[in-house]
């Protein structure tokens, strides 16, 4: 099958919006990838378009409501934090199926505000009664699993939200944009040691858009900024015993990856640049071993050998991640992809990743019930 | 505290625990008889291996290790804090999440031995003024708390 092109890829900043719509939000994205890409609405030939929270409601058409009603296929997709990477893969398969030239993938979301866990059962509320159902707790529990095998300290996991708190200072699109020290994230608010609040993603609204062509429409437009689609998976959480009592971020992010390297003939190596679902700070320390960026056991050591860190070997998150660009749900996964884009078309500012040939989306989706991984691999066209 | 409830009748607070008759609480978790995974959950075919006999209820022990774990400092609202969010490998194959009581925190390790205690679900009531029955966990007599 023919190669898949993204031509067009934006965000909007991301941040609160009590006054906007999530169609709003949405279309906003949706005009900025389209003027990026030098389209029209009326180019698209079909919209996939994600939400966590609003996909049951028709996002789709409810964007096209705003930026032109051309009648065009609207495929509305929840998938958890993957909704995003999900739309992209979708809006891939339907122009390698040969079905359409032109797609718009969108992810747009307005948060729940506060603490995000599950839903309320019957009975009395499990929370504290049976440990806790937050995901600060259960990604804590996940990474105190890496502490006690490997010796991992708070200090290396801090260092991950100072890290990308830094990489944020040079986005104008992050949610904070603000310098934070390792004292400074230490002695923020414990939420589920060892998590502090500045170790946790910040809770926001946003919208992302990409444009993806086929092989024929990307040569009609030319190749100057196009981002070549080198390889996608997406895995839903195989059965492993602890799962779900304790969050398996690992095995689902493996069984992805694997069939993404496998997809595009690359290996980590490859890689210039990663972003990666670092939604808790000790998710960034478990996705370093699970991507293949160091050898087991070794993530504790990576971050602190700076080689993560925009200038070393393998940058991860210079977009400043969800931690410091903020995790507006169904956005992410599309948010994600268009930081690697920025910076193979060397777009990307101040925080331009050298040379970037080559990056890796990761996204990674819980309920507390089910789990699904995300991963795409870009190739500068 | 013992393994057992005097007042009676009680309620589940979760679909683990069970009461007999007598007014005995256990944990119920189902095991497939094909590849013997062990779940918390009915499913219709087994999640492991996919087998068409569904999983059969079982009586779980209630002892197990402490696997891992979260201090948890903050919660819902109303809900205490802090606690220990546990995750403990039972002694027969099903892996709980639970609150651990009674081990000072920076005291735990993985590894822990543990017990599963039944309780009154923190004094919860139904709208018709019955009494729940839940469980934490504690460390095992001998373990330092």
């Amino acid at each position: 099958m023919s190669d898949v092109y993204v031509v067009g890829a934006d965000l909007i900043k991301f941040g609160r919006y009590p006054d906007h719509t999530p169609a709003q939000l949405g279309a906003q994205a949706a005009l900025l990838a389209l003027d990026d890409a030098g389209l029209t609405v009326h180019d698209l030939d079909v919209v996939y378009a994600s939400s966590t929270y609003n996909a049951a409601s028709m996002i789709g058409q409810q964007v096209l409501k705003q930026i032109g009603q051309t009648g065009v296929p609207c495929v509305n997709v929840s998938n958890a934090c993957a909704s995003g990477a999900t739309a992209f893969r979708e809006a891939l398969i339907g122009i390698k199926s040969g079905m359409y030239d032109v797609a718009l993938a969108l992810g747009v979301e307005k948060n729940p505000k506060g603490l995000l866990g599950p839903p309320p059962g019957t009975g009395p509320s499990p929370e504290g009664l049976f440990g806790s159902g937050t995901t600060p707790a259960m990604f804590a529990e996940a990474g105190m699993v890496h502490s006690a095998a490997y010796g991992t300290t708070i200090e290396q996991f801090a260092q991950v939200a100072v890290k990308n708190h830094h990489h944020a200072t040079m986005n104008p699109k992050a949610m904070y944009q603000i310098e934070t020290p390792l004292d400074v994230v230490l002695a923020s608010e414990m939420i589920a040691w060892p998590l502090t609040k500045l170790m946790c993603s910040a809770n926001v609204d946003g919208a992302a858009a990409t444009i993806l062509v086929s092989d024929r429409k990307a040569r009609e437009m030319g190749l100057s900024r196009a981002v070549r689609v080198r390889g996608s998976a997406l895995a839903s959480d195989p059965y492993q015993p602890r799962n779900p009592a304790l969050l398996d971020a690992d095995s689902v992010t493996r069984l992805a990856v694997a069939k993404a390297y496998d997809m595009a003939g690359l290996g980590p190596d490859d890689l210039d640049l990663v972003e990666l679902h670092d939604c808790f700070a000790t998710a960034e320390i478990l996705h370093y071993e699970n991507l293949g960026l160091c050898g087991e056991g070794m993530a504790g050591a990576l971050i602190d050998s700076g080689e993560t860190a925009l200038g070393g070997r393998i940058p991860v998150n210079v977009s400043g991640g969800l931690l410091s660009k903020g995790h507006p749900i169904g956005a992410t996964g599309i948010a994600n992809i268009v930081e690697v884009v920025m910076h193979l078309r060397g777009e990307a500012g101040a925080r331009q990743v050298e040379r970037a040939r080559i990056g890796l989306a990761h996204v990674l989706g819980f309920s507390a019930i089910a789990g699904v991984c995300g991963v795409h691999i870009l190739e500068k066209a | 505290m013992v393994n057992q409830v005097t007042a009676l009748p009680c309620k589940p607070a979760t679909a683990l625990v069970q009461v007999t008759e007598a007014g005995e609480p256990w944990l119920r978790g189902y095991r497939c008889g094909a590849c013997a995974a062990v779940v918390a959950e009915p499913t219709l075919c087994c999640r492991a291996c996919g087998s068409r006999a569904a999983p059969v209820d079982v009586r779980l022990s209630t002892h197990g290790k402490l696997f891992t774990w979260a201090v948890v400092h903050r919660s819902f609202p109303g809900v205490a804090v802090p606690f220990v969010s546990a995750i403990v490998d039972l002694d027969d194959g099903l892996t709980l999440k639970g609150t651990l009581r009674g081990a000072a925190p920076d005291t735990l390790h993985a590894g822990l031995l543990v017990e599963a205690v039944f309780d009154d679900a923190g004094g919860a009531i139904d709208s018709d003024g019955a009494a729940y029955v839940g469980f934490h966990f504690e460390p095992r007599a001998g373990e330092p708390a």
